[in-house]
């Protein structure tokens, strides 16, 4: 996918033929990859592409200059949400599911009064402790969350019967080309978001918002509905996971788990629309795939967290940066530095 | 300055071709020792092997590689007039319901393993419709996993947490003055049932709580505070519940600083000398808890069905000094359970199994004979019931001091159980 928010108008027709036909290998790829690889990789895959929104909803939060430690439990919320309304309620699964993600984003809505208060640091200690909150009040109240031990046996996706076929989301394939599909729309509205006049605005929050308020920008609103819409797509990633899995409970969504979102977020770099897919992918693949086929279990944490230093040291400004000396290499022009990295610079 | 046991630098080439070199190595050496052309039979191990519920995981991996060496050495499982070597596939879970999924996967499918063996938790709700699907025999260590939606999950060693009831029986009957406790846990699946048996067992016991059960949270670090609100009751016994052996440690060194000379009572003492280490064997002597040392003389009665336990500790102890916990026998003691059902209907077959190691209703526990058990609190019989010992630190050492019944307790006192369940909601119907 092409810059966050480089390029406009830049390269025409040309880089606009580029940009489809690298989506259709992309997705060509995407559609035959669960028939390449073994069963449990397919479970893997379905987590991964969770995962990806998860990362990209992120990413939109962090445009406007903010770093969250409560994205995980916005994603709990939002597969807490889905769970209750369709075990306790009856509501139908794609609807709960889509209800799971509103209560996510209204959850937010609510934190945003006392965390837009805060900025930077505290705005990071702030969306901690809030996440905490929400969590212990999970373990707090059997009724309705189901204390410690969460809820189980959650209604899953319905199976879906065309003529004499049927198609089973218990199944990880058939599941995960519905995450596909999910996740796909939700990164469409994300890139259209981050491109539109409004994620031109978040970056203008992120860098010079005393500028932007001084042109009559309303930097907290702008805040909120980045922070918002970072909630809905990540409430949505916890609603899919929530009725696979049929279960959710607290300790899914701790800090621990904020802090491989962090790690792959940062590994895979902020600056374009791209890099955090990078980093998710890449490092579950050596985690989940690699270090698990070497037979190496117990050394994975060591060995990932050694990845971890390596990365930090020789490629500071994440996976990303790669990209642009990949293409300098196929089309031998100079790499340019991701956007995001020269409006830093700048 | 460059090493002189390094003589020329390595270069990258090098680099990476040694250490694909030995990923290689350490990959196939890591692989069972099984005669070629042998007929094999896999055994999944889906257990947190990493993280900080390893604890009751990984010694159980090392219990299971010394079995499986030992089954194989002697001849392997007889399956139907036929010789089958044994070999243990494993998978780390991480303790997290979606690694436990995708575990449950390869090892149905991909490995072909005939029977699972979980710690069970807050990651059998994601295996168990993969379970049922595929109908496969698994084993868990915690009997709250049990319902009657669950008829292919056992639970035939640990029946956690209701073996506490024996030591809190005998703390009773053998330190009578002692009329007081507190209790904490962390506030997980496997602290909140253990605190209603604790509850109920010191109910029966006629020893009066001096506060609520206090539920600290996993991320917990810092004990003090735990401790001072726990002893400022000045109870006469400090209960600890199931805590984790990470919880455990810290709680009993603050319990030793802030100069609590009372009784200790605990689910399990994993590592219990690196907690003498850092206490005193003073202040350790007469704790109080469940899980033997396997070099326990008491071990050799005629009774107990697990094989050679001094023997077993031993080897444990060669392998992997100090890892020896409260799970190192555990799993390989289930395993023998599977064996002798295996071996009786002569099929792998998971129906079949379950069926032959019910038979009649009764089982040969680790520690003696057992019944199946478990209708009235979990809503399925799928539990192996019988003695437990209550261990004491003496000395240093870790002692059996006597074998007490758990269906003798229950018979006297089941109600009670019931009744502290129910208030923390942990029945059967309350979990679902």
């Amino acid at each position: 996918m092409p810059d966050a928010v480089g390029s406009r108008g830049g390269g025409g027709g040309g880089k606009l033929a580029y940009t489809l036909i690298g989506l259709v290998l992309l997705y060509a790829l995407l559609i035959v990859l669960p028939h390449l690889v073994s069963f449990s990789q397919k479970e893997i895959l379905v987590f991964l592409t969770i995962n990806v929104l998860v990362v990209v909803s992120y990413r939109l939060l962090t445009l406007t200059g903010e770093w969250s430690l409560g994205h995980v439990v916005i994603m709990g919320v939002g597969a807490y949400g889905s769970g209750l309304y369709a075990k306790a309620l009856g509501v139908p699964v794609p609807l709960a599911m889509l209800l799971g993600a509103c209560t996510a984003a209204a959850v937010a809505f609510v934190l945003s009064f006392p965390l837009f208060r805060m900025k930077g640091f505290y705005f990071l200690i702030g969306s901690f402790a809030a996440g905490e909150i929400i969590r212990l009040l999970w373990k707090r109240f059997r009724e309705p969350f189901g204390g410690p031990k969460g809820l189980k046996l959650l209604p899953s996706f319905p199976d879906i019967e065309i003529g004499v076929v049927t198609i089973s989301f218990f199944d990880p394939v058939n599941y995960y080309y519905f995450c596909l599909i999910v996740v796909s729309v939700s990164l469409f509205i994300l890139y259209r978001l981050e491109r539109s006049r409004i994620g031109l605005t978040f970056h203008a929050v992120h860098w010079e918002d005393r500028l932007a308020e001084a042109v009559g920008v309303n930097t907290w609103r702008l805040r909120t509905l980045a922070f918002v819409t970072a909630s809905f797509f990540a409430g949505l990633a916890g609603a899919l996971l929530g009725h696979y899995l049929t279960t959710v409970n607290p300790n899914q969504f701790d800090v621990e788990q904020m802090v491989f979102v962090l790690i792959w977020v940062i590994v895979g770099g902020t600056a374009t629309f791209y890099g955090p897919i990078l980093g998710v992918v890449v490092l579950t693949v050596i985690n989940e795939i690699v270090l698990r086929g070497l037979g190496v279990d117990q050394a994975r944490p060591l060995i990932y967290g050694a990845i971890l230093v390596a990365t930090m040291l020789f490629l500071p400004q994440g996976l990303e940066s790669l990209v642009p000396k990949a293409k300098a290499l196929f089309t031998g022009r100079r790499p340019a530095a991701p956007q995001g990295q020269r409006a830093g610079a700048e | 300055m460059r090493s002189r046991f390094n003589p020329r630098r390595l270069g990258r080439r090098e680099f990476l071709g040694s250490t694909a070199a030995a990923a290689a190595l350490a990959t196939t050496s890591a692989l069972p020792r099984i005669a070629h052309g042998a007929k094999t039979v896999k055994i999944g191990f889906l257990a947190p092997l990493t993280g900080e519920v390893a604890a009751w995981g990984l010694p159980g991996l090392y219990g299971c590689e010394i079995w499986a060496e030992q089954v194989n050495a002697s001849g392997g499982i007889n399956i139907g007039g036929e010789s089958h070597m044994v070999e243990m596939v494993s998978y780390d879970n991480e303790y997290a319901p979606d690694k436990a999924r995708t575990g449950a996967q390869k090892l149905i499918f991909e490995d072909d393993v005939k029977f699972i063996m979980m710690l069970g938790g807050d990651t059998w709700p994601a295996v168990q419709p993969v379970a049922n699907k595929a109908r496969m025999l698994v084993s868990t260590l915690l009997p709250s996993d049990l319902t009657p939606d669950t008829p292919f999950l056992i639970a035939p060693c640990e029946v956690h947490p209701i073996y506490n009831v024996t030591g809190v029986e005998w703390l009773a009957e053998n330190k009578p003055d002692l009329k007081s406790a507190v209790i904490c846990a962390q506030d997980d699946s496997l602290g909140r049932p253990s605190v209603a048996t604790y509850l109920a067992a010191f109910e029966a016991a006629g020893i009066e709580m001096r506060d609520d059960p206090l539920f600290f949270d996993l991320s917990t670090t810092d004990f003090a505070p735990v401790v001072t609100k726990l002893l400022s009751s000045n109870p006469d016994i400090l209960c600890l519940d199931t805590c984790y052996a990470d919880y455990v440690h810290p709680i009993v060194e603050q319990a030793f600083i802030q100069g609590y000379k009372g009784q200790i009572i605990s689910c399990t003492a994993d590592f219990y000398e690196q907690m003498i280490e850092k206490t005193s064997a003073e202040f350790m002597e007469g704790f109080i808890f469940q899980f033997p040392d396997f070099d326990d003389p008491a071990l050799n009665d005629p009774r107990i069905n697990f094989a050679d336990p001094n023997a077993f500790y031993a080897e444990y102890n060669k392998r992997w000094p100090g890892e020896w916990s409260a799970v190192s026998w555990e799993y390989a003691s289930i395993l023998d359970l599977w064996k002798a059902g295996v071996e009786a209907t002569g099929s792998v077959d998971p129906a079949k199994v379950l069926a032959g190691m019910k038979a009649g209703g009764v089982g040969k526990h680790a520690f003696g004979p057992a019944r199946w058990w478990g209708k009235e609190l979990f809503g399925i019989d799928n539990a192996l019931v019988g003695d437990w010992p209550v261990v004491v630190i003496e000395g240093g050492k870790a002692r059996i001091k006597e074998f007490k019944s758990i269906p003798a307790w229950w018979d006297k006192h089941g109600d009670i159980m019931i009744k502290h369940f129910t208030e923390m909601g942990e029945m059967y119907h309350q979990r679902a």
